[in-house]
């Protein structure tokens, strides 16, 4: 694995993407930093996806519009830059039908940094994402970086469970913006406070879980209580990490329908979950409620990774009885 | 006159003499009895060694901020007499995730130490600890005496550990849970306080979901006469509010439920009655899922209020100015970012007490507000705004999206007092937004203007520069927090040399290596932790470190299948008992 594939700071990562000559966009500093002991040690090629999502994902500044003068001293901050719309006016995007949750849709606009403008990088994180904005110069997102903005998880998991209670209930509630409602559309949190209801109260609550993906980094989160099924799961988490290098646009493989979906090479890659038992199982296997209720984490594995099958790693819940059960 | 050297204090066997030429240790130990703070105890305990065992006789209050320097067997040993015990565990990045599950942290081992060393002990203060139900029900059943448990930010329990604490805790007075990641499998546990039971002054269940059953919930606030504090969870309805309240008009801390349309709810008058004749509230929370039309029923016990808690609450600023004009004693307010700047005029107009302001964002994450370029949240001029009319601040946590340098030299020029400034602008490394330069002087004039500054968080973009102002001016500094600035190795390096009093540095993506972590070699055994990830340490560098400072605890935590030698996650910490030994697989001692 690249020295680089572990949340360092976006600058290291850049610099080596500078290196690589398949890159289309250009960076704005080429000069190495002297201050990143560890240096590159990226294997050039096979490296290019997590470079391209650490970019992403990590640090960025603000574009620096104003020249030398907020450089000065900080020739780090160059190669950490989020691009905004202004840089890929096609790609950012509102809320992604799939992404009602805000964790997700804010990933629409983090995209690879460096570049001083035009759609020239083709890296983005998010794809397919409709063109809705066209909105002059939104200022960089906060991204779905793990623990930023540094709110405990347990606050976080109340307030957007009480601006999603506002904009739903029909009490004379004053006090929902309407944006949140806009947000919160795609979502009937009826429906998904029944499921959690019986998870044991949990009655509206979002619930964010880590998502990490082999050769990445930088964990996500995905609230998985903004959506209904596996296929939307699926879909966001593409969406997520895409990269449109890499054969994870074909699909995520969700399992659980036999074994022919793994074998088949459609995708190479595998939803797993780690279980209230420590266990990582496929996703799929179970019906949605019960995945909602023992997962705690979830992983993209590379199955070209695990040379001789997934078994060693992981436990089929195919043993629960339960076959292509996906709702 | 020659003062002879007291033997070990084990005994009251001291001859005469010594007693009438030295002061007597028994004195001594009444005198210190009104110590209480236990940074002047440490003090004391350093004057010599009567003092130091005159000390240890009479403390009953032992705070271990760090749950790894020390060993309770060392603890039991050094204090034979401890009633209460605070602990504190993870690391508090740890609340943001950027700590691995099982970490350690685990209470257990403290609780069977204590069991036989402390028999008689009565109060458990916990932070970010790892709480099983197996300890809580060997707590309940290990000490008879106990009174009072407070667990912020565990996590590792169920309700059902809460049961064992309501069974066999006779003489319990206090059980706060709050904000702990708690495994909620119903609400039985409420019911297993038996009805002999009449001890409570405080209870706290707020951050639990299930509904607990009224019935038992209203029958124990009637019996316990004595509750002053209590904080009910979003179940409970306006109507069974009023119930309560009219069993406990004793209560100075209220935490409500829901506050939304109740049905059941006879009358509005009714409520406001209720409210009306509590006569000593000073602090209220809660308010999930406020309907406003609700909100007047409050007025009456808004004037004493000192703490006022909306963070759950989704207020508008015209609401909240209705409300706030009713609390002129307010010191403590936390809201949520709905507000407003201009629910932060209203406070500026009407609370002239304010000491501390925490607004915390509404939607984290919402990018569509900022597209729409409806601006919602605070932004610089609410945050002028309060420090316009309330003179006293001097805790502020505020969460913005777009700050000025020239913004924050307002307000710590309208209040220079600051002791805890924590701002955070949410969106990384953004720079002054009307002039696009680094944030750099804003943090420079809080740390010139505010010398009592203890805590301080920085954000935004930032450079070496703001690191440098911090060394310089910061010199009471104790608590500092770096996220995704700096631009060297100089920035961290100024910081250890120039801030004495720094106990506590946490960073995480920024920009400073081996040198910067090395540079501060001297400095780490006189703070309590270092946290540094996603920074440029090596496995070397940290491998140093360990080897220089054996009193150090260099902790490396490595996840995934990694590269050896980047150093992700460092937790440095001093340590009287030495290496961990109950660390997981993925934390690596060096």
């Amino acid at each position: 694995m690249s020295t680089v594939s572990k949340g360092r700071p976006a600058a290291v990562a850049e610099e080596s993407e500078g290196d690589m000559v398949e890159k289309d966009y250009v960076c704005l500093s080429e000069e190495s930093s002297s201050c990143y002991v560890g240096g590159k040690g990226d294997d050039g090629g096979a490296e290019d996806e997590e470079e391209e999502l650490e970019l992403g994902l990590s640090l960025g500044a603000k574009k620096a519009t104003g020249g030398g003068g907020n450089r000065g001293g900080a020739p780090w901050r160059d190669y950490c830059r989020i691009l905004t719309a202004e840089d890929f006016p096609s790609l950012v995007s509102r809320a992604s039908p799939l992404s009602s949750s805000s964790s997700v849709s804010s990933s629409a606009t983090l995209v690879g940094g460096g570049s001083a403008g035009g759609a020239a990088s083709r890296r983005v994180i998010v794809s397919g994402l409709p063109d809705a904005a066209g909105s002059a110069n939104p200022p960089p997102s906060t991204q779905m970086v793990v623990g930023w903005p540094p709110i405990r998880a347990y606050r976080m998991n109340s307030i957007v469970n009480q601006s999603k209670d506002n904009a739903s209930s029909n009490a004379a509630v004053t006090t929902t913006p309407k944006k949140t409602n806009e947000k919160s559309k795609n979502i009937t949190k009826e429906v998904i406070a029944k499921e959690l209801e019986k998870k044991g109260g949990l009655a509206g609550n979002s619930l964010f879980v880590k998502v990490n993906m082999d050769g990445d980094a930088i964990g996500r989160k995905v609230d998985l209580n903004a959506h209904r099924s596996y296929e939307t799961l699926a879909g966001a988490l593409e969406a997520m990490f895409h990269k449109p290098t890499s054969a994870l646009g074909a699909s995520i493989l969700v399992g659980g329908s036999g074994t022919s979906k793994l074998h088949d090479g459609s995708s190479e890659f595998l939803l797993t979950y780690e279980d209230k038992d420590g266990d990582w199982m496929l996703v799929g296997d179970v019906p949605w409620g019960m995945f909602l209720s023992t997962v705690k984490r979830l992983r993209i594995v590379r199955t070209s990774d695990t040379s001789g099958g997934l078994a060693p790693r992981l436990r089929s819940s195919k043993s629960s009885g339960g076959l292509g059960n996906v709702p | 006159m020659a003062i002879k050297k007291k033997k070990e204090l084990d005994t009251e066997e001291k001859s005469p003499e010594n007693r009438i030429l030295s002061f007597p240790d028994e004195v001594l130990e009444r005198v210190l009895i009104f110590v209480k703070c236990h940074k002047d105890r440490s003090a004391v305990s350093l004057v010599c060694r009567d003092w130091y065992n005159a000390e240890r006789w009479s403390r009953t209050h032992v705070f271990i901020g760090n749950c790894y320097s020390v060993s309770p067997e060392m603890v039991a040993r050094r204090f034979p007499n401890i009633r209460s015990v605070t602990l504190k565990g993870k690391p508090r990045f740890y609340d943001f995730n950027l700590v691995p599950p099982n970490w350690g942290a685990d209470l257990h081992p403290w609780l069977v130490v204590f069991a036989s060393a402390y028999p008689f002990l009565e109060e458990f203060r916990l932070k970010r600890m790892t709480v099983t139900d197996e300890s809580l029900d060997f707590l309940a059943r290990s000490f008879p005496e106990f009174k009072a448990l407070s667990l912020v930010s565990c996590d590792g329990f169920s309700t059902d550990g809460l049961a064992s604490i309501a069974t066999y805790c006779r003489n319990l007075t206090e059980l706060d849970i709050q904000e702990s990641g708690i495994d909620d499998l119903g609400g039985s546990w409420l019911s297993c306080f038996p009805d002999s039971f009449t001890s409570l002054e405080a209870l706290n269940f707020a951050n639990l979901h299930s509904e607990v059953n009224f019935d038992a919930l209203e029958r124990l606030v009637a019996r316990c006469k004595s509750l002053k504090v209590l904080k009910v969870n979003k179940h409970v309805t306006l109507e069974q509010i009023r119930r309560l309240l009219v069993r406990s008009p004793q209560l100075t801390e209220l935490g409500t439920g829901s506050f939304s349309q109740d049905q059941k709810l006879r009358s509005d008058a009714d409520l406001e009655s209720a409210f009306s004749n509590c006569k000593n509230f000073n602090t209220l929370s809660g308010l999930w899922e406020v309907s406003s039309v609700y909100l007047p029923a409050l007025y009456p016990v808004c004037a004493n209020l000192t703490f006022l808690n909306l963070s759950y609450t989704a207020l508008q600023s015209t609401e909240l100015a209705k409300l706030l004009q009713n609390c002129p004693l307010l010191r403590r307010l936390w809201v949520l970012d709905t507000v407003e700047d201009k629910g932060l005029e209203a406070v500026a107009s009407s609370c002239h007490l304010l000491e501390e302001l925490r607004v915390f964002p509404a939607d984290p994450f919402d990018q569509e507000v900022i597209m729409e370029g409806g601006g919602s949240g605070v932004t610089e001029s609410g945050f002028v705004a309060v420090s316009e009319g309330c003179p006293n601040l001097h805790y502020v946590l505020y969460f913005c999206r777009q700050m000025t340098n020239a913004a924050v030299a307002t307000v710590v020029r309208n209040c220079p007092n600051f002791t805890h400034f924590r701002l955070c602008i949410m969106n990384m490394c953004q720079p002054d937004y009307l002039t696009n330069e680094p944030m750099d002087e804003a943090f420079g004039s809080v740390v010139k203007t505010c010398s009592k500054l203890q805590r301080l968080a920085v954000s935004g973009l930032l450079t070496d520069r703001a690191f440098e102002y911090i060394g310089t001016y910061a010199k009471n500094l104790e608590t500092l927090s770096v996220a995704f600035a700096g631009s060297s190795d100089r920035g961290m390096q100024c910081v250890l040399e120039g801030c004495p009093k720094l106990r506590k540095l946490e960073i995480r993506d920024c920009p400073f290596g081996n040198a910067a972590l090395l540079s501060g070699l001297e400095r780490y055994e006189s703070m309590r932790s270092l946290w540094m990830s996603a920074c440029n340490l090596t496995m070397n560098g940290c491998q140093l470190l360990a080897r220089k400072m054996p009193r150090l605890n260099v902790e490396v935590i490595k996840e995934d299948e990694s590269d050896d030698m980047h150093a992700e996650k460092v937790y440095v910490y001093r340590s009287v008992a030495g290496p961990r030994r109950d660390a997981p697989p993925f934390v690596l001692t060096l």
